[in-house]
């Protein structure tokens, strides 16, 4: 299949205007919502193939950042297992960042760049571009993650002890999905605010960071700590794959067992995905109501 | 009335030289004007779109969380050295906010006039010369960097145990770094630029990346020591890592060196354990000016090719 086929499609059954749309059947309103999935997750993944720069700047750059919190605990002498909680870290910035700067803040950027009218007027729902962008950045991140996974663990000697392979992976995953759907719930309410999403994202790094324990267990922030393994998708997830990644070693410095924090997960998937359902009508309504929906550069 | 035969043809020289190259050369007080619209356009870009409370909030917050990140890693490992550590990587994160604004600022600028307003074009033909305003720009978020770095210096000194006692400050090896290491870190922001004037709109977050990446390799907040020495040797090229080993020997005589210390690669080679203030100054002074050389070059090339490919006004999207 090209390129170009890939991205929009055949026409199919489901193709014809606005008017025709209001009469289509099941069938044809899901082939065409899981074309627009596919349709807006398409940019994502062929432009990591028509601007190889991000692989300098998106991929090598970032593990050497990653490198820098290992060598600080190198410089304090720490146990090793410390250098394994910053690379777990260092992995799952990759998908924060995605979640911040190409979720949340993307709908406000298809404000300025006048794709959002479009979007709201093509026969979809807006949670399908949501779906396709998610997953579009699902792909562009995962490459980042397992490079500094993989590299890092190599270069630094990192010794995984797992022994609930699939709690790991199933927490994993959970993790992901309460991020992007957080991500979704974001892109909602960015959608009414205009230059505050620029700022809000830069907001959304270091002190989420720092709240979510990334470099360090996130028990040693007490009650703020807390607060943040119970909102936070990055906080509970961290908190509970270090624990199932560095078996008997991280458990002492963990708020609850994986399981617990397993569950925890799922709540937030769920929450996050009507969140961002309901989100997005009102804020639709709101932005129409106040006229913000093809307002740019404010 | 005709010309003066003795005027200048009128042509449509090289927009990159800006006035430079349609009626010959630029005062050097419409240099100063065109930077002082463009930093204060970018300040009014940066701080006009809240109250001035909440502006400050934001501004600080992420160097403030940067800095409590590192203390409490050195915190949660503790140890002997853990006071004199924590006084390390609080001013180097500190300090690092200037690395962030000044990278980010120009960089991000392009991106901003170029995706967003879509006014790149129309800021690259106008009289004033290119480079002189994209400075200008990158010059107001460094201001705000300044403002995170007072605050976390504050807040490090006021409530992270950090001793600083202002009758120890070395002043002239404080401006002279701080001198030297801003026109560094602006210089860094326009190779920076170079690579975003060609690249897509999601270079959004190369700026970060590449101060990530610098923070590795020059001693932000951990000694050059702990590198492997070919590592050292390539941040010991690099303004950076003077300009922080510096304004520390300022801030704190006598405390950790960032750049020597026993068995880093700089005692190996100068003979003694930790660099003096004056070599400090002609180091960052030299690798200062080939940085500079070295952007401006870059910036002169990169400018030729999105000429030459038609990428001023390309807007991407993803």
């Amino acid at each position: 299949m090209s390129a170009a086929s890939w991205a929009v499609g055949r026409q199919g059954p489901s193709s014809g205007g606005p008017r025709e749309a209001a009469t289509w059947d099941r069938r044809q309103v899901i082939a065409t919502e899981l074309r627009a999935v596919r349709g807006r997750s398409y940019p994502r993944i062929a432009g990591m193939f028509r601007e190889p720069s991000w692989i300098f700047f998106e991929i090598l750059l970032p593990f050497l950042t990653t490198s820098a919190f290992v060598f600080v605990y190198r410089a304090l002498q720490a146990p090793p297992e410390y250098v394994g909680f910053v690379v777990l870290g260092g992995v799952m910035i990759a998908f924060w960042l995605n979640v911040v700067w190409l979720m949340a803040g993307q709908l406000y950027w298809e404000k300025d760049q006048g794709n959002l009218e479009l979007y709201f007027a093509a026969p979809m729902d807006m949670m399908s571009v949501l779906f396709g962008m998610a997953f579009g950045g699902l792909i562009m991140s995962s490459t980042r993650a397992a490079v500094v996974l993989v590299v890092a663990s190599v270069l630094y000697d990192v010794v995984f002890n797992v022994q609930q392979w699939l709690l790991l992976g199933g927490v994993f995953l959970l993790t992901l999905f309460a991020l992007y759907g957080l991500g979704m719930v974001l892109a909602s309410l960015f959608l009414l605010w205009g230059r505050e999403v620029w700022h809000l994202n830069q907001l959304l790094q270091e002190p989420v960071y720092f709240v979510s324990g990334v470099n360090f267990p996130v028990n040693r922030l007490g009650l703020l700590g807390a607060l943040a393994v119970a909102t936070l998708p990055l906080a509970v997830g961290l908190d509970a794959m270090r624990q199932l990644a560095f078996a008997g070693q991280a458990a002492a410095t963990a708020f609850l067992p994986p399981e617990a924090e397993a569950v925890l997960l799922v709540v937030m998937v769920g929450a996050f995905l009507i969140l961002a359902r309901v989100m997005l009508r009102l804020m639709e309504r709101l932005a129409r109501r106040e006229g913000r929906l093809t307002v740019r550069g404010r | 009335m005709s010309a003066s035969p003795s005027a200048a043809p009128l042509s449509l020289g090289s927009p990159s030289l800006g006035a430079a190259g349609r009626f010959g050369r630029t005062p050097l007080i419409a240099h100063w004007r065109a930077f002082a619209t463009a930093a204060r356009l970018g300040w009014l870009m940066e701080a006009n779109w809240t109250d001035p409370f909440l502006f400050f909030v934001y501004s600080v917050a992420k160097p403030l969380a940067a800095t409590l990140i590192l203390v409490l890693m050195v915190l949660v490992i503790g140890g002997a050295s853990s006071a004199e550590f924590r006084a390390f990587v609080v001013v180097g994160s500190a300090l690092w906010s200037f690395v962030v604004g000044g990278i980010a600022g120009l960089a991000w600028s392009i991106l901003d006039d170029r995706e967003r307003y879509r006014m790149l074009k129309y800021l690259y033909v106008s009289s004033s010369a290119f480079a002189v305003v994209l400075i200008g720009r990158g010059t107001a978020r460094v201001a705000i960097g300044a403002v995170g770095a007072l605050v976390t210096l504050t807040v490090g000194v006021g409530f992270l145990g950090v001793r600083l006692d202002p009758g120890r400050i070395d002043w002239l090896l404080l401006v002279g770094s701080m001198a030297f290491g801003l026109v560094a870190i602006l210089a860094l922001g326009v190779l920076l630029a170079s690579v975003i004037l060609q690249t897509r709109q999601e270079s959004w977050s190369y700026p970060e990346a590449v101060a990530g990446a610098l923070f590795l390799i020059v001693g932000a907040v951990f000694p050059l020591s702990v590198l492997p020495p070919v590592v050292q040797a390539v941040g010991l090229a690099m303004p950076l890592t003077w300009w922080l080993a510096g304004v520390r020997q300022a801030l704190f005589p006598g405390s950790i060196s960032s750049v020597g210390g026993p068995g880093s690669l700089f005692a190996q080679l100068s003979g003694h354990a930790s660099p003096q203030s004056g070599e400090i100054l002609v180091a960052l002074l030299v690798t200062a000016a080939v940085v500079t050389l070295g952007s401006g070059v870059a910036f002169r090339a990169a400018q030729r090719r999105v000429m030459q490919k038609g990428l001023i006004d390309l807007t991407t999207g993803s």
